[in-house]
């Protein structure tokens, strides 16, 4: 402390004996630093312009861009309104998904009325056969001919019958048994198209309106792809009736045939007598 | 770097004006120096107002040119598409045109259609034909032993085992079976078929309330639907073609009991003729 008021004391005297000179360069100081600009206040022409121009790019800004963006705000506004309203109303889409879930009750029904039993056999050969042409199991195909064997019996002997016979039985037999195998084959796969039908349907359920139509698309495949079956079923039963009609036609060409050769036998007995 | 300058000459101005002796020296170089130290510490000439006035004409060009170029193009481009929308893609118009549609055609085939196919077809004459058909025909599945009751009633049972021979009973009992099969699986599709036509029913109707944005559920749950139908189908047509394929096979049968018989016919007359 002693030594600050030394200190003081000593530049005190050093400046009052040369007041003059530190005056003189007080007041160079003062008349010559360079001072920060002060701001201007509009009153310079300068800044006059400075304040048109920028009242001009404020107007700009409110005129040009804010009435473009609010022109396109609006025309945002009435298609964001016409699709809420029109296009994609909420309530409407989740009343059809209400719906869809209406009808998963209605095909569960279908389910339990096509998975009645309707075996009626009484007899065991005709219940073994009746069983697997109801196991609606493909792997069961195997089985059918055994079965449908013991209880249709075989192919006669060779001895038994005709060539003719004999080939038409065959053919009879064999059209029969694949007609049997078709209806396993037909039920196990309505089975699997039951159940990805059910499958679609529940999916559609949890679908978006833009993804529902994904899932259209893969249940019209399955649509297709079901009646690509029920006609390959069509055409067995066709392939069933038209052996049929054969074996009706064949009836009568053999009839025909026997009859003829039982005439010549006939006159044949006559002569010798 | 003005100040810097000024700040430099300030402190050579000082210590001359502090260190000379002369009086005359001093005010020379107090002179001197307030001149040069002036120089130095007088502000630049300002030349900004200029650079920003050119600055917001710049501002302006962009605002006025690039700026109200682009968003008109934008309003025009949402604009348009704004009327595709409503006018060409999703038009208020033809929509409700469309639920009109499905509502009249409702009215229109709906009834008439559905009393077609409710009249009675019923044509039996005689008490047991006509319980046989009243239970063929009545869409329950809970009655299935009525059926076979009837059935029998009317068909006969399979005869017991020494009024016919075991294959023909087996082969009776096998006709019997798939007949009542069918029968029991065409009631039970009867009642299907019945909710199949519910479901039709829930989806028209909802179609004809439908919006763009909700008709792909009902075109989707539709299209299940029909799966389901087809499946139904092809329930049937197994049951048909177990059918068909045991008729045919049963009138093998028969024609293989012909050939056997025959040749044992064959047989018995040519011993005959040998012992006359």
């Amino acid at each position: 402390m002693e030594t600050l008021a030394k200190l003081a004391d000593t530049t005190k005297n050093w400046m009052f004996h040369r007041k003059l000179r530190v005056a003189i360069l007080v007041l160079v100081l003062i008349f010559t630093a360079p001072w920060p600009a002060r701001a201007q206040l509009g009153l310079d022409p300068c800044c006059a312009l400075l304040a048109a121009g920028l009242s001009s790019i404020q107007s700009a800004l409110s005129k040009v861009i804010g009435g473009g963006l609010n022109q396109i705000l609006s025309v945002d506004q009435a298609m964001q309104q016409f699709q809420q309203a029109v296009v994609w109303p909420q309530n409407l889409i989740s009343q059809a998904r209400s719906l869809v879930g209406v009808l998963q009750g209605n095909f569960n029904q279908i389910h339990k009325l096509m998975n009645i039993p309707v075996n009626s056999a009484t007899l065991p050969l005709s219940q073994q056969l009746e069983q697997v042409l109801l196991s609606r199991n493909a792997n069961d195909i195997a089985q059918t001919s055994g079965a449908y064997t013991a209880l249709y019996g075989p192919v006669p002997q060779p001895t038994a019958a005709s060539p003719q016979v004999l080939n038409m039985v065959d053919m009879t037999d064999a059209a029969a048994q694949a007609a049997m195998k078709r209806s396993i084959e037909i039920d196990a796969l309505a089975d699997l198209e039951l159940q990805a039908a059910d499958r679609l349907n529940q999916s559609v359920q949890a679908a978006a309106p833009g993804s529902a139509p994904i899932i259209e698309a893969q249940a019209d495949a399955w649509l297709i792809r079901a009646n690509a079956y029920t006609q390959s079923a069509t055409a067995d039963l066709m392939r069933l009736r038209s052996i049929d009609l054969a074996n009706a036609s064949a009836d009568i060409k053999m009839g025909a045939t026997n009859t003829t050769s039982l005439r010549q036998a006939l006159a044949n007995l006559l002569q010798h007598q | 770097m003005q100040l810097l300058v000024y700040t430099t000459l300030f402190a050579v101005l000082s210590w001359l004006v502090l260190t000379i002796q002369s009086r005359r020296r001093l005010m020379a170089v107090s002179l001197v120096g307030v001149m040069v130290v002036t120089l130095v510490g007088v502000p630049q000439p300002a030349q900004a107002q200029v650079g920003i006035l050119g600055g917001i004409e710049a501002i302006l060009n962009v605002i006025n040119g690039v700026i109200q170029t682009a968003l008109t193009t934008i309003n025009t481009v949402r604009t348009a598409m704004n009327n595709l929308q409503q006018l060409v893609v999703w038009p208020q118009q033809l929509i409700n045109q469309a639920r009109t549609q499905v509502t009249q055609m409702i009215g229109q085939y709906r009834g008439l259609m559905s009393n077609i196919f409710h009249i009675r077809l019923n044509s039996a004459t005689l008490p047991m034909p006509q319980a046989l058909e009243a239970v063929i025909r009545d869409h329950q599945v809970n009655n299935f032993p009525a059926l076979t009751a009837t059935f029998t009633n009317n068909y006969g049972p399979i005869p017991i085992t020494t009024a016919a021979s075991a294959g023909d009973r087996d082969m009776s009992d096998m006709d019997d079976a798939l007949t009542l099969d069918n029968l029991k699986t065409l009631k039970a599709g009867d009642q299907a078929t019945d909710i199949e036509l519910q479901s039709a029913d829930a989806i028209e109707n909802s179609s004809s309330q439908a919006a763009p944005g909700s008709a792909p559920f009902l075109t989707a749950t539709a299209i299940t639907s029909a799966i389901h139908a087809q499946g139904l189908t092809q329930k049937l047509l197994a049951s048909e073609l177990r059918q068909e394929a045991a008729r045919l096979a049963h009138r093998n049968t028969l024609r293989k009991e012909n050939a056997t018989d025959t040749t044992q016919l064959r047989g018995v007359l040519v011993n005959l003729l040998q012992h006359q």
